[in-house]
């Protein structure tokens, strides 16, 4: 299988900066993949980000190296607008991406840029509509609505298009919790589809992690780990690397050095529950077994 | 309730069964009428018309009020730039004197005419503006073929006219929390302290139009190039169509135009000679 996005040796710099933002990046993500990119801030996430939507270099000034190839071929080399319709973003900042007076024209801009027709746009609109949960908001203003619900409409909007690639960057830094819960919800039903590649920058780890099939810990814009989620998070040093895993990964690498436990690290709420009570089993039966 | 751009108007309002090109069309031809109206009276009449077709639209009259001041201060700066400040005409007739500045009639007549020929166009425009979202105008100006981009900049004007209020509120509270406040100070103070305001508003304003053009690429869009030609479905078009009753009203309007313009300069309807209320004030002032 061919990879849908493969970065070789990349460095971006921008102009007036020090140090490169991105520096010597090597990175190769698989079709279906669910990526996260974790990392402290000013480390280089949105620059990664913006640089596979093609907005850098595209919108931005700087000096760029290496490759960065989307479905085998070079940002650069893309019409204007062609490569958004592969690869689609959403931002942190809901309101800074809305470009329609209404949900409803926001979540249709997108596909009328694709020159879909009118019956084609209805029924994508109806999909994605329905799998957001927009359908009261439709004729409300953009502006006017809750963060979370802003962020949904900006995800819908994006997910609309159905791009091969979606670039989530920091999506739910602006939510509540509960807003947060409906967005990851939202992607948790596309990774059951397989459908498309998602890269996610998040810095909410417990609901990240149980999504990922793989993690990616950027830091001074260059990538310390990448990784199997699972695998990533079974090493103990990821604190030092500037990573703050939920506290029941903690809690277990705790144990582990505690000796009171010695499997693999649980990385969900779900499978620590499993893992905890296998280890009251053990110290129940160890009890009893020495009368106590 | 629906939000329009100048308040409220609510759901049950019959001016949600009229399409939005018929408002638009509504707007840009009554609003050329007083144009063609010279006699105060006519242009006098078409004002209550206004007001009474905002009454049966119930849009609240009692928002209306913060009109008046603007319509106060309208009228003083017209009568004065006409009479005081309006010159000196030896072939005009004095009616009196105020502080050594003589006051024509030509000059009083004039003002008044102007003033009442402002006050209708203002008044179409707030019942336009009364009875109309940000999406009704879009849907009139892409239902007469504009081209997108006219269109979508025209909304992108409106949506920053909004962002930046927004903004300003948000810069202004920010400056208030930290212990700016200009209450009870003189108003060449707070103009001086104006700049407080701008220069964080002015680099939020950059800022959002650089996200702005992100989120525009992000989704594929480009004023040039192949992305450019895609020929648009208008998906928003199909939540509109055209009722019987919305042509009548567009022959109606446009009937109404040009038997204005062939009564007034055809027939020389209107004129101010025939203005029965210029004849009764000059009467009175003479």
């Amino acid at each position: 299988m061919e990879p849908i996005i493969e970065i070789v040796n990349y460095t971006w710099k921008y102009p007036d900066t020090e140090k490169p933002a991105l520096d010597g990046i090597d990175l190769t993500i698989m079709p279906g993949e669910f990526v996260g990119v974790i990392g402290p801030n000013g480390a280089g996430k949105t620059t990664l980000a913006l640089s596979m939507n093609g907005l850098i270099p595209g919108q931005y000034h700087g000096i760029k190296l290496g490759e960065v190839k989307v479905l085998g071929k070079e940002v650069e080399e893309y019409a204007k607008g062609e490569l958004q319709r592969h690869v689609g973003m959403v931002f942190s900042d809901p309101e800074a991406q809305f470009t329609a007076m209404t949900v409803e024209d926001e979540l249709v801009f997108g596909l009328e840029n694709l020159g879909l027709t009118r019956s084609e746009i209805k029924e994508r609109l109806e999909w994605v509509v329905e799998l957001t949960n927009l359908e009261r908001l439709l004729n409300k203003p953009p502006y006017e609505i809750s963060g979370g619900q802003k962020q949904r409409v900006a995800l819908a909007a994006v997910l609309a298009m159905m791009p091969e690639v979606m670039v989530l960057d920091e999506p739910t830094s602006m939510l509540d919790p509960l807003s947060r819960k409906r967005i990851f919800e939202v992607l948790s039903q596309l990774r059951r589809t397989k459908k498309h590649t998602i890269i996610m920058i998040e810095h909410s780890l417990e609901n990240l992690i149980p999504l990922t099939d793989r993690m990616i810990l950027l830091s001074d814009g260059k990538i310390v780990s990448n990784e199997n989620t699972r695998i990533f998070f079974q090493d103990a040093a990821v604190q030092e690397k500037g990573v703050y895993p939920s506290e029941v990964i903690q809690y277990f690498h705790s144990l582990k050095k505690q000796g009171w436990y010695e499997d693999e690290i649980p990385i969900t709420l779900e499978e620590s529950v499993e893992r905890q009570e296998k280890l009251l089993a053990a110290l129940n039966s160890a009890s009893h077994q020495r009368g106590v | 309730m629906n939000k329009t751009l100048l308040g409220y108007v609510p759901k049950e309002s019959p001016i949600y069964e009229v399409h939005p090109f018929v408002k638009l069309f509504f707007l840009l031809v009554v609003s050329l009428f007083p144009l063609f109206v010279a006699a105060p009276e006519w242009n006098f009449a078409l004002l209550v018309f206004l007001l009474a077709l905002m009454f049966v639209c119930r849009i609240d009259m009692r928002t209306l009020r913060i009109y008046v001041p603007v319509a106060i201060s309208m009228g003083t700066i017209i009568l004065l730039s006409y009479t005081i400040l309006g010159g000196r005409h030896a072939e005009f007739q004095v009616i009196a004197t105020l502080l050594g500045f003589p006051i024509y009639w030509e000059r009083l007549r004039d003002a008044l005419v102007v003033y009442f020929r402002i006050l209708p166009m203002i008044a179409t425009m707030v019942f336009f503006l009364s009875t109309s979202r940000e999406r009704d105008v879009i849907v009139a100006m892409r239902s007469i073929k504009l081209p997108f981009v006219v269109t979508y900049v025209f909304a992108m004007a409106l949506r920053s006219a909004g962002m930046v209020l927004e903004d300003f509120h948000i810069v202004r509270q920010a400056e208030q929390a930290r212990g700016f406040d200009t209450t009870g100070k003189s108003l060449a103070y707070k103009i001086r302290k104006y700049v407080m305001y701008m220069i964080p508003l002015f680099a939020l304003s950059l800022r959002r139009a650089e996200e702005f053009t992100n989120a525009l690429v992000a989704r594929g869009y480009s004023f040039t190039g192949k992305a450019a030609q895609v020929k648009r479905a208008d998906y928003i078009l199909t939540h509109y169509s055209y009722k019987i009753h919305d042509y009548i009203f567009i022959i109606l309007i446009a009937s109404a135009f040009i038997l204005l313009v062939y009564l007034s300069l055809g027939l020389g309807y209107f004129d101010l000679e025939k203005s029965l209320f210029i004849q009764w004030l000059h009467q009175l002032v003479s």
